[in-house]
């Protein structure tokens, strides 16, 4: 177990490829990230099922769940930017989220994400001495959510559910940018005082909601028979980043730190979805999220000739999947018992002129008799960009999810 | 085969990533100037000339220092040094001493060899000969019961020299003995005045003695062995009983060197070194942030948010003084280090420390020594004051005016050695001495600081994007 935490640990401690967005809060994970949305394209947050667990975007759905599940995703990474003639290679790993689902029958459902919402990571160098360059960069930020989540099937009729959730916003903010020297513009005899002298720009800080403990979240779902819909709201919020930042010369020899709060208004979502279901184990679906952003986003402590803000505008996301249950009867053949999924999106970022196309395949293997699962999504897309700033990047990336779903409190046969 | 699959798939991203991705070589530069981010920080200039010091204090070290390793004993650069020496007598020997027709005392003290039989010593040094006039002064303590005697050698040293501060005695005498110390000596014998034998035999019981010793018209500082350093080598009072030519050698419980300042003009800021003296100089704010301003074309001191400056750093600040070696005396020759000290804020409190000096212009070094030294060539001296300054721009909003000071440190024996230690291991194996390991008492009037303005140069990196 010990193990088993300090890998889960060192997992989460990385986060998401993406290069775009950095000053502002990194890349956003699509629905929690988790391997089996992911599979077919981030759509399905309509989809029931008997643990189908915790959807960050419908927190409606729980609500027909009738088996506890725990899922862990995992996100192995590649990204690579490029721009003219210059590219760049990134590969992170990640746990976008961890949920877990208790139903409990008649009271309802209740759930709890914990969701690596946006997150950017960078972390290299180089050095180039005939042109006096040395440079550093570090960022790490990371914005988690931790979600309780609560959904009840309407007791007169089941057919809907209703479901909220409350999103605790925390997470921390580091940019440090080391550099080397460069004494082009000064006199021969004065080069000794700065030769080797390493300088870093450094940022920190933490997230938190402005004036509130949390956000939150607000859905119903209706499940029919062949389709399903839900629709939910989140409500808008006000990212409070407490920053410091100063100039290092080294670890402990440090500037007193100029304070600066920024404050990113992160408008309401609205999503809608729906499912279709057709010979019994075939699904189609669709998924809309939306944003109106109205206020660029500050940038983390301008400086340089870093942009002083992000622009932002309408964010979106469309999602179109495929999805074939797996039997959950034990006794067919493996590959009858294995979930096929496929999907696309396009995704409208936060940040302006930034667009992602991406196209997924997963599958999830059953482990066992009890349904416990394996999911794996393999994806790829283009990440476009029509900006000076902002380099176009293209990405691959490995999904893993583990499922463990557990009956409690429901005797055999039942 | 479900396995495979699982750990094929990772296995693969890997492989693409490490073979098919691989970044260019400048890809992160063009990439960080695509983002306004430089890939170096451009060293920038500033000088501030004409800087005259707001206020500048001395501070004159006249505590009593513990002797007991080494003790000093003389007078030299406007600074006299008295050995005094606490001892207790026992009340058989002052018995027979009572009893004698005549007696009489003499202090060995042994030279401190690490100094005298130093292999880099200034031949100015030795040999030494004087005639040397002393002031003895005594206290003889009441009859002391045994317990009391013997509790007379765990007494603290530094309660013994807070006492010391108010020292009181009519006892006195003077004598004059000649002196004559060459390499080959190690031993300075002081033979004691009849009136303080006779006024010592006149007591008996066991008795504390506290003895001190004052040489103001000495040419020269003796360095001798304090009595922490070994029994072999402890000063010793003999006395002497003639009659029966007895002698008895009592080893002092513990020595203190009491310094006195001689220096006649009281408003000068006459630094000395071998003592804790320094110097604490206050630079006016105005001029520092003014020329800041003209350089940056921004309103300095900073004032927004919580004021704190961080648009800019200082990498390097060096502070040069106007220097007239005339203005100093020094006793070994040799040219004397001088150590800035800054004051900064940290963690709330303002800590004072000694600037670091780890950089310096290597060739100028070997052209001209060091430039933090008093006594060589040249009329400048240059601190490196970068914590302090580096402190005081970042907080300048709060008013404050730059504050720093200065002391001797040691002598240096070459001072066109790039390896700034006091000493090192050469290739071969050998030591070889920067500096000479033990203080000089010299002095230095920096009074000229007052008129004669100083110059602020500093090493910028500054944070502003280009226009």
């Amino acid at each position: 177990m010990k193990k088993f935490i300090s890998a889960l640990l060192c997992v989460s401690s990385f986060s998401f490829a993406s290069m775009i967005g950095l000053e502002a809060m990194g890349q956003e994970q699509i629905a929690g990230g988790s391997a089996a949305m992911a599979g077919r394209g981030f759509a399905g947050n309509a989809k029931t099922g008997d643990a189908e667990g915790v959807s960050v975007v419908n927190p409606a759905r729980q609500a027909f769940d009738s088996k506890v599940a725990l899922n862990l995703n995992f996100l192995l990474d590649v990204s690579t930017a490029d721009r003219s003639k210059s590219h760049y290679t990134k590969t992170n790993l990640s746990m976008p989220s961890m949920n877990l689902s208790f139903p409990m029958g008649d009271f309802g459902t209740f759930g709890v994400s914990l969701w690596q919402h946006y997150a950017g990571s960078m972390r290299e160098d180089f050095e180039n001495q005939e042109e006096n360059q040395k440079a550093k960069i570090e960022y790490q930020s990371s914005i988690y959510e931790l979600v309780p989540t609560y959904a009840i099937r309407l007791p007169f009729y089941r057919a809907i559910s209703l479901g909220a959730s409350a999103h605790f916003v925390m997470g921390s903010f580091t940019r440090e940018l080391t550099l080397g020297p460069d004494n082009s513009a000064i006199g021969e005899n004065d080069a000794w005082a700065t030769t080797d002298t390493d300088i870093s720009d450094y940022v920190s800080g933490d997230w938190e909601i402005k004036n509130h403990p949390a956000y939150y979240t607000f859905a119903a779902q209706y499940r029919g028979r062949m389709a399903s819909y839900f629709f939910s709201f989140t409500t808008p919020y006000t990212l409070k980043n407490d920053l410091e930042y100063n100039f290092r010369f080294s670890e402990i020899d440090t500037l007193v730190p100029t304070k600066h709060t920024r404050e990113i208004r992160v408008p309401a979502m609205l999503a809608t979805g729906v499912n279709y279901r057709f010979n019994k184990r075939h699904n189609v679906m669709a998924d809309i999220a939306w944003r109106a952003w109205d206020k660029d986003i500050e940038n983390a402590a301008g400086s340089w000739n870093l942009s002083k803000v992000t622009k932002t505008q309408n964010d979106f996301n469309i999602s179109v999947g495929y999805q074939r249950d797996g039997s959950d009867i034990f006794y067919d053949s493996y590959w009858k018992r294995i979930t096929y999924r496929a999907g696309a999106w396009f995704k409208n970022w936060y940040v302006q002129d930034v667009s992602e196309i991406g196209g997924s395949i997963g599958a999830g293997f059953p482990l066992g008799r009890k349904g416990t699962m394996l999911d794996l999504a393999i994806q790829g897309g283009v990440r476009l960009t029509d900006d000076d700033r902002n380099w176009s990047e293209s990405y691959i990336g490995i999904r893993l999810g583990l499922l463990g779903v557990g009956s409690w409190g429901k005797t055999r046969g039942q | 085969m479900k396995k495979k699959t699982f750990i094929l798939f990772p296995l693969l991203a890997m492989f693409l990533s490490s073979c098919l991705f691989d970044s260019d070589d400048d890809g992160l530069s063009s990439w960080l100037s695509d983002q306004g981010m430089p890939s170096s920080y451009k060293v920038q200039m500033v000088e501030v000339d004409g800087l005259k010091p707001e206020s500048a204090k001395l501070y004159r070290d006249t505590l009593p220092h513990t002797a007991s390793s080494r003790g000093f004993l003389g007078a030299a650069s406007g600074l006299v040094h008295d050995a005094v020496f606490d001892f207790a007598i026992d009340s058989a020997f002052l018995a027979d001493m009572k009893e004698a027709d005549s007696a009489k005392a003499y202090l060995s003290l042994y030279l401190f060899d690490g100094f005298y039989k130093f292999k880099n010593l200034p031949s100015n040094v030795l040999p030494i000969e004087e005639d040397l006039k002393l002031n003895v002064s005594w206290i003889v303590s009441e009859k002391l019961n045994t317990a009391d005697y013997y509790a007379l050698e765990s007494v603290v040293d530094t309660v013994w020299m807070n006492e010391l501060k108010s020292w009181k005695t009519k006892k006195k005498a003077d004598t004059t003995l000649s002196v004559s110390i060459t390499k080959k000596d190690s031993l300075l014998i002081l033979d004691m005045p009849s009136a303080f034998v006779d006024d010592v035999r006149k007591n008996s019981g066991n008795r504390r003695l506290q003895l001190r010793i004052s040489a103001p018209e000495a040419s020269h500082v003796y360095r001798f062995y304090g009595p922490g350093s070994g029994l072999l080598v402890s000063p010793l009072l003999y006395m002497v009983e003639m009659k029966n030519n007895s002698y008895k050698g009592y080893r002092a419980n513990r020595a203190a060197t009491m310094t006195s300042n001689r220096e006649e003009c009281s408003d000068c800021l006459v630094l000395h070194s071998g003592v804790y003296d320094s110097l604490v100089v206050e630079f006016p704010s105005k001029p520092i942030m003014k020329a800041l301003s003209d350089f940056y074309g921004d309103k300095f001191p900073y004032e927004d948010g919580n004021g704190v400056d961080v648009r800019q750093a200082v990498i390097m600040a060096e502070l040069t003084f106007y220097r007239d070696d005339s203005m100093g005396e020094n006793e070994l020759g040799l040219p004397v280090r001088v150590v800035s000290v800054t004051y900064a804020d940290s963690a709330d409190k303002v800590v004072r420390s000694t600037e670091s000096y780890i950089k310096f212009n290597d060739s100028l070094v070997v052209k001209k020594g060091h430039q933090n030294l008093v006594f060589h060539e040249g009329d400048s001296l240059s601190l490196q004051v970068t914590a302090g300054v580096r402190d005081f721009i970042n907080r300048a909003s709060d008013g404050r005016s730059f504050k720093m000071s200065m002391m001797f440190d040691l002598p240096i024996l070459l001072e066109n050695e790039t390896t700034y230690a006091n000493r090192y291991i050469n290739s071969k194996g050998d030591t070889t001495y920067v500096a000479f390991p033990y203080s000089d008492f010299s002095r230095y009037d920096f009074s000229s600081i007052k008129d004669k303005p100083a110059r602020l140069k500093l090493w910028l990196a500054s944070k502003r994007g280009e226009e």
